[in-house]
């Protein structure tokens, strides 16, 4: 049972903070991403839950247990880095026991698990050989076969997949998926790709600007984003966001701005704190629907106009990247849709889901409680 | 660069179907003029090295003959043999020179290992303290060092001995020898470091299990420049050792051919050869290392 508690960790490189009072909590078993840009402190929350790197503040448990002052090789942790870290000089049989060895582990007992793991990874036949006559692909296995043979309580994975092929990378997700639950250790991946992250992760921890923004399952942080950052780097392509006023009229509250005339659901209307004049608009790609001109005569209906700036077809659907009032954004629309490149369009809003209320100073979303 | 100043050109020669009369034969007069360059530094290094070997097996006639031979006419291994049944104890001189050379660039190796990862990786005060003034002392010059280490030795009672001269060598070769072997840690990607941290090693676990074989081109190129530079060394044993046997070659040759020895060109070319030999097979041994690259294979990128 290893659960994993981070308290306030705070940490300062000189005078650059790079994390300010992280606080998470990982349940044992679980497969935790952190996600994020470069720079926004990923990396450095997990290098110091392995202990290569200390808290400048804060408190790290390991179970009930403190394990601020234990150095990394008593961690019981095993770590797959980037560039994977291999030892060149080792043959993979070797680079995948030299933990074992030392922890004085009886030789045939060394030798079944380098085995089982080889077995488990496809890579029984290269355990003679050099890592530099190995591709990226068997090197990242090998990686993981040198963290999983050592059945550690944690898992720490460090952008594993970032050097692989696209192709590559889609087959190694499913892998390491498959390793987790072989090898039942709390997992924390770190990865800038949100991708990998939505797929992989059971719950996923967006981080910016050396801050936890939001953690929460792939849906929950898809759904229902806590503030403007959270709700961009989620998903792609990303949340188009419009900024409008607000106007209060008998019956409903509208945000209407340049091309954009959106009437709020009743629940989004009451979340608006009362005197707020001016917010931000975020659409999700799929919450719009290519419309006649003419639906905006409707003064119920929801919609915004742009000028069509490319158009990505993708076979089964097409992405229409367009300007509204100055502000670029992206709509998925079905691959019988008839638009030109410097087109005028309207798109309808579908209320429901597709459609966030910004605050326009702070970026923190306006939601009634139910839905946060 | 030649390389890629050829690609260049062919480059040139294939994009321009009617190339410039003058512009191609510009293009093809470089390679000549580098060749002719190389060819004039070669000979002005090379030219006494085989001025010295082919007149270690001329005779002594010949050697000191009015016309010079380029060829010896009448091949003799006589100098050679003069070596070591002459009165020069030249013998004695070979074997001083290989002990405390030898045991310098193991010993001074060692030593420059261990303070070559301190400056690469440690994280203390006074690093770049230590390593910039360490960088300072190996400006001083040669002979500044020589009389304060003549004193000292004086007191410690070692001079004529191997252990004065081996600890003046390694004073000389700690400086430069610690910075070398900090370059090639510092090219010894960190995250093999971490890997082994995480495999519950301990930093000198890592030093010798991983960082040194790694390291291995860098200590045996670190090993090679120190021996080379002991073996060459002319003025410490010059002040430190005044027993004509207990001399290295350097002072030794240059001692007894001064002297009793001033016209046996032969001999002396002979003894000059054999002295150079050893350098010869060194640098070789250093070339083949550097050459291979170690680490190869251990980050992704690579």
């Amino acid at each position: 049972m290893t659960s994993i508690t981070l308290r306030g960790i705070e940490k300062t490189f000189g005078a650059e903070t790079a994390l300010r009072s992280c606080d998470l909590v990982i349940s044992d078993r679980e497969f935790l991403v952190l996600v994020g840009p470069s720079g926004s402190g990923k990396t450095t929350l997990l290098r110091i839950i392995s202990g290569l790197e200390q808290a400048t503040n804060g408190e790290i448990y390991f179970g009930d247990r403190l394990v601020n002052d234990i150095d990394v090789g008593d961690r019981d942790i095993a770590m797959v880095f980037q560039n994977y870290g291999l030892y060149p000089h080792m043959s993979v049989y070797n680079n995948m026991a030299f933990g074992l060895r030392r922890r004085k582990i009886p030789k045939q007992d060394i030798d079944r698990k380098v085995n089982e793991a080889a077995q488990m990874l496809g890579i029984g036949a290269l355990l003679h050989r050099k890592p530099r006559q190995l591709s990226g692909g068997q090197r990242q296995r090998v990686a993981l076969g040198r963290a999983i043979v050592r059945d550690p309580a944690v898992f720490l994975l460090d952008e594993p997949l970032s050097n692989l092929d696209a192709h590559l990378r889609t087959q190694m997700r499913s892998e390491i998926l498959k390793v987790h639950r072989t090898v039942t250790a709390t997992a924390v991946y770190v990865t800038h790709d949100q991708v990998e992250a939505l797929t992989m992760g059971d719950r996923i921890a967006v981080m910016s600007d050396g801050v936890i923004q939001q953690v929460d399952t792939p849906e929950a942080l898809y759904d229902r984003p806590v503030n403007r950052f959270v709700a961009g780097f989620i998903g792609t392509p990303p949340m188009g966001f419009l900024p409008g006023a607000v106007r209060r009229q008998p019956g409903t509250t509208k945000v209407t701005g340049e091309g954009l005339h959106v009437c709020l659901p009743s629940d989004l209307a009451g979340a608006l704190p009362a005197g707020t004049s001016e917010v931000v608009v975020g659409v999700r790609p799929e919450a719009l629907r290519l419309v006649a001109d003419s639906f905006t005569e409707d003064e119920s209906e929801s919609w915004l106009q742009g000028i069509v700036d490319v158009i990505e077809p993708l076979g089964s659907e097409k992405h229409v990247l367009l300007t509204s009032a100055g502000v670029g954004l992206v709509a998925k629309l079905p691959r019988t849709s008839q638009v030109d490149v410097g087109q005028k369009i309207t798109l309808a809003i579908e209320p429901t889901g597709g459609l966030h209320v910004f605050d326009a100073d702070t970026g923190v979303a306006l939601r009634p409680e139910d839905r946060r | 660069m030649t390389q890629v100043l050829q690609e260049k050109q062919r480059d040139t020669q294939r994009t321009s179907p009617r190339p410039d009369e003058r512009r191609l034969r510009r293009i093809r007069t470089i390679p000549a003029v580098s060749t002719i360059v190389i060819a004039i530094g070669l000979a002005t290094v090379a030219g006494p090295l085989y001025w010295m070997v082919t007149a270690s097996f001329k005779t002594k006639t010949e050697v000191t003959a009015l016309n010079p031979t380029m060829v010896p006419q009448d091949p003799t291994v006589d100098n050679y043999t003069g070596l070591i049944t002459g009165s020069m104890p030249f013998t004695d001189f070979f074997l001083n020179s290989v002990v405390t050379s030898v045991v310098t660039a193991i010993g001074a190796t060692f030593i420059c290992a261990l303070a070559g990862y301190s400056f690469s990786r440690g994280a203390y005060r006074l690093r770049s303290g230590f390593s910039l003034s360490i960088l300072a002392v190996q400006m001083l010059p040669f002979a500044v060092l020589i009389g304060p280490l003549y004193l000292l030795m004086l007191k410690l009672h070692l001079l004529n001995t191997y252990t004065g001269l081996i600890l003046g060598y390694t004073t000389f070769a700690l400086p430069f020898g610690a910075w070398m072997m900090k370059g090639f840690i510092d090219s010894v990607p960190r995250e093999i470091e971490e890997a082994a941290r995480v495999d519950g090693y301990s930093r000198l676990g890592i030093l010798f299990r991983v960082v040194l074989p790694l390291s291995l081109p860098g200590l045996s190129t670190t090993a090679v420049i120190i021996f080379i530079n002991s073996w060459n060394n002319l003025l410490y044993p010059l002040t430190l050792v005044t027993d004509t046997e207990k001399l290295t070659l350097p002072p030794g040759l240059m001692q007894t051919f001064n002297g009793q020895f001033q016209f046996d060109w032969g001999g002396m070319m002979a003894a000059t050869t054999v002295t150079s030999l050893p350098l010869v097979i060194a640098f070789f041994a250093v070339q083949k290392y550097m050459v291979r690259g170690m680490t190869a294979g251990a980050l992704g990128g690579t």
